[in-house]
């Protein structure tokens, strides 16, 4: 099980657009990707899942990648949301 | 076993209603490749002619976003349906929407959801064009799609079947 803990910096928060890119990058990897932001938890490789969870600037976003590809997947996740949120 | 037995195979498809008055086009056609390019799923879009936002299905309300420009329906036999008024409408911060709904309320098809303000989402520069996608397509085995035609809301514009 590999975790990360994220902020999330873009103003707009995981709206339609960032989440869409999330779950296209998630289902790259064969490993369950579970987001927790302290209220709510999200499957990575659902869009509407990751939509409810209503995510905002500000807040940290705790990833839980658990599978065979685990460590790649977290260290693409992990890049991604660097550069996109 | 009697004859109307027959007649009742049962057909799970499920057809969604439109959502807005307006020109029904394919989901590719929307110039925004969130959309077009299906990342969120597959779809269809209304160029609308009026800013009244009614529920496709019958369902429940899975997500409103806070800037009232987008809204989540999970029908009860598991279609994700998302509803997303205009492109980058995000960034109005919910000055032309009217929310009419809230989080986890069951809707019937034909429900008023919201009421965008199409002139001042043009105003500011934005697209009208609102896309309604399948946010889980891989669940179902065929999702038809029937565009290119003037709707009104309530009109057949997509057909799903598992």
């Amino acid at each position: 099980m590999k975790q990360f803990t994220y902020t999330i910096t873009d103003a707009l928060g995981i709206h339609a657009r960032p989440a869409g890119l999330l779950v296209k990058k998630a289902a790259e990897f064969k490993s369950t990707v579970t987001v927790d932001n302290g209220v709510k938890k999200g499957d990575a490789k659902k869009i509407m899942s990751l939509m409810m969870m209503a995510v905002k600037q500000g807040h940290n976003v705790t990833f839980t990648i658990e599978g065979e590809d685990e460590d790649a997947a977290a260290a693409a996740l992990e890049a991604f949301m660097k550069e996109n949120l | 076993m009697g004859l109307f037995d027959i007649f009742k195979k049962k057909d799970n498809a499920l057809v969604l209603g439109a959502h807005m008055k307006g020109k029904c086009v394919s989901i590719h056609e929307v110039p925004d490749p969130t959309f077009g390019e299906e990342i969120l799923g597959k779809g269809i879009a209304v160029i609308p002619s009026d800013g009244h936002v009614y529920a496709p299905a019958d369902g429940v309300i899975s997500t409103v976003f806070p800037t009232g420009h987008a809204v989540g329906i999970t029908t009860p036999d598991g279609a994700e349906i998302l509803i997303h008024v205009g492109l980058d409408t995000v960034e109005l911060n919910g000055a032309p929407f009217e929310i009419k709904v809230r989080a986890e309320q069951s809707v019937k098809k034909g429900d008023l959801l919201l009421v965008a303000d199409l002139e001042k989402i043009k105003e500011a520069g934005k697209n009208t064009i609102t896309p309604v996608v399948i946010c889980n397509s891989d669940a179902y085995a065929k999702i038809e799609a029937f565009t290119d035609k003037e709707v009104v809301p309530g009109d057949d514009v997509m057909k799903l079947a598992k």
